[in-house]
């Protein structure tokens, strides 16, 4: 579903964000991203969907090559990878309806998405999404009237309607309080689950890694330092991702 | 900044207001002596003289009407310059052009443009909406670019990483984001429009300013002042109708 091959990312400036990264994600798969800030989880994340352009390696996402794809080959990909963000991303003063409708923008006849006049069966499907989401009735709302986790279960609904073969997220549940976090992890894993739809999630709490990863992968200095299922991280694992275990002439001894 | 330095300011400030003060050869006794000819002249324009009605409302419409078509087209001319003059939309030698073109421009106000435009095209309104048009686009284009600057990238972001095209970018990423501001600042220069396009008359570029001088001229103080009456309801109306409409857009 996902190959990553010798994935390098250098930004204006020199600072290094990638540094060969290697990764196979099979389609169904739910993958937890987890690593210190700064390891390089966003930018990986933003390979994949092209919305950063690597400096070396090789994308290739559903059989498509994601690295030198440009204009529409681009958005045809594009619209087959969800994408959820940390800060919901939405437009604020439009519905809640509207909001979920941009994820039909590329399969929407090009003047009709601009008036914008949806066919019958994008209203159905943004409703049906909502409905899942637990938001059925508040299609009408405009969105900055809603609460944050209510806001970010619109942005699941956008990337939803998409019906994407992938749904990649980036820290989803970071701006939201712990106790939501563990309902927007669910939805994903229900999405995964239920549409089979290929997860791969960022995250920063090792327990929702460990609560709802089926695989994780280990990001430290844009390489990758970890990968295998829940049960392999184990503490000196998660020392070696988040380096915490790191002492100075200490006696931890590593392998 | 430090003590002396301060007081030295201070006094050049002074010193720069008395010698302006001087030079505009402002004086109070011929102030005091002046009082009772301004009082004889705001005597003169009571009653005010509501047979010449007709043609006040007459110039007022006509003002109304200069506004609404030089504001209409200038804020759609200004759409694309904003982009241009937009930091984070513009290339940067189209940028720095744009901004600079449109400080020239602006820095000239309406009713030199109408001087301009009614020594090009002739007498009448028309001129009028032309001065309009020039100046309220370079502000609103000014005012627009702003916006656009301070506009939230993660939306765009957002509709981007769905596959949009760059036009449904615009429509759904970034137009929703700036049209409640771009209504808000239009819907605000037209009722500086209306102001003026009042005194657009004065050199003959039609409205309600073609009353107000020619009645002045002719000393007919009561005429004028009906005139000026029906300006003030007019500016007052506008002005209330228009905040209502802006403040229900933020």
């Amino acid at each position: 579903m996902i190959r990553v091959r010798g994935l390098r990312k250098e930004y204006a400036g020199g600072a290094r964000a990638l540094d060969d990264v290697n990764l196979e994600i099979g389609a169904g798969e739910f993958v937890a991203l987890i690593g210190p800030s700064g390891a390089g989880k966003s930018s990986l994340l933003r390979c994949l969907n092209g919305m950063v352009v690597p400096t070396g390696g090789e994308v290739v996402v559903d059989g498509e090559a994601v690295t030198g794809a440009r204009g529409d080959r681009l958005r045809r990909i594009r619209a087959r990878v969800g994408f959820v963000f940390q800060q919901f991303n939405l437009l604020r003063r439009l519905s809640v309806l509207e909001n979920v409708l941009v994820g039909r923008l590329a399969s929407t006849v090009h003047w009709r998405s601009l008036l914008p006049w949806f066919p019958a069966a994008d209203m159905t499907r943004a409703r049906a999404a909502l409905s899942r989401m637990g938001l059925g009735g508040l299609e009408d709302r405009r969105v900055d009237t809603l609460s944050g986790g209510q806001q970010q279960r619109v942005a699941i609904a956008r990337a939803l309607v998409q019906e994407p073969r992938i749904i990649l997220a980036d820290e989803p549940m970071s701006s939201l309080d712990p106790a939501l976090s563990h309902t927007v992890m669910e939805l994903l894993r229900r999405i995964n689950r239920e549409d089979g739809i290929t997860v791969i999630t960022s995250l920063h709490v090792l327990e929702l890694a460990r609560a709802y990863g089926r695989r994780i992968v280990g990001l430290r200095d844009g390489r990758v330092v970890h990968d295998g299922p829940p049960e392999s991280l184990t503490a000196s694992a998660a020392d070696r991702i988040f380096g915490s275990g790191e002492a100075p002439g200490g006696g931890g001894g590593s392998s | 900044m430090s003590g002396p330095a301060r007081w030295v300011g201070w006094a050049a400030l002074l010193a720069v207001f008395f010698w302006s003060a001087w030079a505009t050869e402002v004086s109070a006794t011929r102030m005091v002596e002046g009082l009772p000819f301004m009082l004889d002249f705001v005597g003169r324009m009571f009653p005010p003289d509501l047979s010449v009605i007709g043609n006040a409302l007459t110039g007022a419409v006509q003002t109304l009407q200069i506004a609404v078509v030089g504001t209409g087209v200038a804020a759609v001319l200004a759409l694309p310059i904003a982009f241009a003059a937009a930091r984070n939309a513009a290339p940067p030698w189209l940028f720095y052009g744009a901004r600079l073109l449109l400080n020239a421009f602006r820095a000239i106000d309406t009713l030199v443009y109408a001087l301009f435009f009614v020594a090009a095209v002739g007498l009448g309104p028309f001129p009028g909406v032309l001065a309009v048009i020039v100046y309220t686009a370079t502000v609103l284009a000014k005012l627009y670019s702003e916006a656009i600057e301070a506009i939230d990238p993660g939306p765009v972001e957002a509709v981007t990483a769905a596959g949009a095209t760059p036009l449904q970018v615009l429509r759904w990423g970034v137009l929703p984001q700036l049209m409640p501001q771009f209504l808000s600042y239009t819907l605000y220069r037209f009722e500086t429009n209306i102001r003026a396009a009042a005194i657009l008359g004065f050199v003959g570029a039609g409205g309600i300013g073609f009353y107000i001088q020619t009645y002045l001229r002719g000393f007919e103080y009561p005429a004028a002042s009906a005139v000026l009456l029906v300006l003030v309801g007019m500016v007052m109306l506008v002005d209330f109708a228009s905040s209502r409409l802006r403040a229900r857009l933020v």
